[in-house]
């Protein structure tokens, strides 16, 4: 009975004061990059991965810089010394301390990653929006090229190239690896401008005056960046690995200066006598690795506008 | 005509000037199978504060018709011939930079789709701001007040907030409104809307065309519309336009065409509509289906499906005029009687007369 008399009354052409509509949608709208930040925090293993490539950074930035190239100190006496305050990790083969090393090995690695996966980026996107937005024959020799490049055995090329134009140079290892990396980017942007190229608000941006550098950045390259930024996420794992495969076969860079694959190539001849050497810098490029492709994917579902944020805030 | 019905049409004064002029428009398609003529000599014009209705069935190139206007027509389209003329300015000479200026500023379309036609990643204020600074040096603050005001114009309530939105927070009906407030934003001269209010459904497309009709007294241009909903055109339009397969088959202001029409294609639109308190057994439909555009029958595009036909629609039939401001193409006479050659004369003398009956405005 109690229930009866609360329930409201309607009355045709009259609002029942207990529905007033002015209180239904009173939350404020969030902006773009709130609704990211809100969508990122969400997704735990992104969340994790930023961490760790931030400590990952600082400790690549930190380190070298207090101890300047003292990495490079080798001396007889405290070839495989164990582990000290001054050195976390001990002493390597000649040497070296591997706390510093590793750190400097980890700088390396990872402006070889960014600065690779900057020239995948630039030449993928150029190539791949310009193939797909352009089409026909354009597109039809752009994406032959790509063909022939992929076809080419990326790790001789790259060996070809660091042997040709010198070892142990981190610039030729860059080149090398962008060079020879950027055509499943030009593929996947390709792909979505060819789709995005068709998509009735390109035609409406184009109906609206948009001249065709506009409509390529404005409305169709933003659309564009879920599969770029997977794709850049794994382009630095993927730079990096290449880099320590490269060092580890002696074509990358070597000693005085240091990466993570230079310095799994040495450990591996004191593998059975000193095991541990092995670890830190293989511990580190695993990290990379995950966090690079975690975080990739975090970004991607974080910045696209159309994911939902679910109720349960 | 014996009921006196008011149309828009009395509002236009007639010494209007004219805004938009398209003559033997052809736009053809160079596909795998064979050339197709989707617009094949259309003519006809629009005056300052008009509406011209442009009707007919799928395919038969309405939306080409109005994307040749604007000259988007991407391959394997291509516009092979005619006039497209604004004002004193001559659309098909156009630079590309000049055809920007053009298109969004002079000349505004809304899309048939309002679902896809917003740009998913940018929020509905940033896309009408960036439709304004295209086309008038206004600061970005600017811009985005003239977005808002506009969100609000086509009738969203809490238009600040709105504006912040992203398209997919909003109805279909909000979204036609922010596409129509994008439009209208840089106060075009005539405003295509092809087939505005065809995905959405009927309250909403009422309140549309309300809207759309408050829009065109205020800011005084001419709407082409684009539909194939004969209720629309009756609701909104001036003129009116039918097209089948590629060609106009009859032209006349909107009074004309629901009261007196001349064309059968025409006169069978108007009896396939179904109507209020009114019993029939079946529906009346026009036979048969829109000859597939490859395959064009000769002589009369409408011949098979046609209840007049006799043998001299095998040539092509002239188009011709019945009154000052009403063409038809077909053989039969105004009256609706067989042509005054005859129902079977020789080819040859059909088309000597179909060339002198022809005209071309």
């Amino acid at each position: 009975m109690d229930r009866a008399e609360k329930a409201p009354t309607y009355v045709i052409g009259k609002r029942p004061a207990e529905l007033d509509t002015e209180d239904i949608d009173l939350t404020p709208v969030r902006t773009y990059w709130q609704l990211v930040r809100t969508r990122f925090v969400r997704h735990r293993m992104a969340l994790i991965s930023l961490f760790v490539l931030l400590a990952l950074l600082i400790f690549a930035i930190v380190v070298p810089l207090l101890t300047g190239n003292e990495y490079t100190h080798a001396q007889l006496k405290t070839i495989g010394a164990p582990a000290s305050l001054s050195a976390p990790l001990g002493y390597d083969e000649i040497g070296q301390n591997v706390f510093l090393r590793l750190a400097k090995a980890t700088q390396t690695s990872l402006i070889i990653g960014g600065a690779a996966v900057t020239i995948i980026v630039v030449v993928g996107v150029l190539v791949g929006s310009i193939a797909g937005y352009v089409g026909g024959a354009v597109d039809n020799v752009l994406m032959r090229f790509v063909d022939v490049v992929l076809s080419l055995p990326v790790l001789f090329i790259i060996l070809m190239i660091v042997s040709f134009f010198g070892t142990g140079n981190v610039t030729v290892v860059v080149i090398a690896i962008g060079i020879t990396g950027w055509t499943l980017a030009a593929r996947l942007i390709r792909a979505e401008f060819l789709s995005l190229r068709e998509a009735d608000f390109v035609q409406a941006a184009r109906a609206l005056g948009a001249s065709h550098l506009r409509i390529v950045l404005r409305h169709i390259l933003p659309s564009a960046m879920a599969p770029l930024i997977v794709a850049a996420a794994l382009g630095v794992a993927d730079s990096v690995v290449t880099e320590a495969a490269l060092s580890f076969l002696g074509f990358g860079i070597s000693r005085p200066d240091v990466s993570l694959g230079n310095m799994l190539n040495n450990a591996q001849d004191y593998f059975v006598r000193q095991p541990f050497l092995v670890l830190p810098p293989g511990i580190i490029l695993v990290l990379i690795v995950l966090s690079a492709s975690f975080f990739g994917d975090g970004l991607r579902d974080a910045l696209d506008p159309r994911q939902r944020i679910e109720a349960s805030e | 005509m014996t009921a006196v019905r008011t149309y828009p049409t009395d509002l236009v004064p007639e010494a209007a000037q004219t805004l938009l002029e398209v003559r033997d428009l052809k736009t053809h398609f160079y596909t795998n199978d064979g050339v197709v003529k989707a617009v094949d000599g259309v003519t006809f014009s629009i005056r300052e504060r008009q509406t011209l209705g442009l009707v007919g069935e799928s395919g038969c190139g309405k939306s080409i018709t109005a994307m040749s206007i604007l000259r988007l027509i991407g391959r394997p389209g291509k516009i092979v011939g005619g006039e497209i003329r604004l004002r004193d300015k001559d659309i098909m000479r156009m630079t590309e930079a000049q055809l920007r200026d053009v298109r969004g500023d002079q000349i505004s379309m809304i899309f048939q789709e309002p679902m896809t036609s917003l740009n998913p990643v940018f929020s509905c204020g940033d896309q009408i701001a960036e439709a304004v600074s295209l086309h008038e040096p206004v600061s970005h603050k600017e811009a985005w007040n003239r977005a808002v005001e506009m969100i609000g114009a086509v009738g969203i309530p809490d238009p600040a907030r709105r504006a912040k939105q992203y398209p997919h927070q909003l109805s279909g009906g909000m979204r036609q409104r922010v596409m129509i407030a994008m439009a209208l934003s840089t106060n075009p001269e005539l405003l295509i809307a092809d087939e505005p209010t065809t995905a959405l459904d009927v309250t909403i497309q009422a309140q549309i065309l309300e809207l759309m009709k408050s829009l065109r007294e205020r800011n005084k241009m001419a709407i082409m519309l684009i539909t194939h909903d004969l209720g629309v055109i009756a609701e909104m339009a001036d003129d009116v336009v039918v097209m089948y397969s590629g060609k106009v088959m009859e032209r006349a202001d909107v009074t004309t065409t629901f009261e007196s029409p001349h064309n059968p294609y025409t006169r069978g639109l108007l009896a396939s509509i179904p109507r209020m308190g009114e019993r029939r057994k079946r529906l009346e439909v026009i036979q048969g289906t829109v000859p597939s555009p490859l395959n064009l029958p000769t002589g009369c595009l409408f011949k098979r499906r046609c209840p007049y036909a006799m043998p001299v629609c095998d040539t092509a039939p002239p188009l011709q005029e019945l009154r000052p401001g009403h063409v038809s193409r077909c053989w039969l006479t105004a009256e609706g009687a067989a042509p005054t050659i005859g129902e079977n004369p020789s080819k040859e003398l059909a088309e000597e007369t179909a060339k002198a009956m022809t005209v071309d405005a």
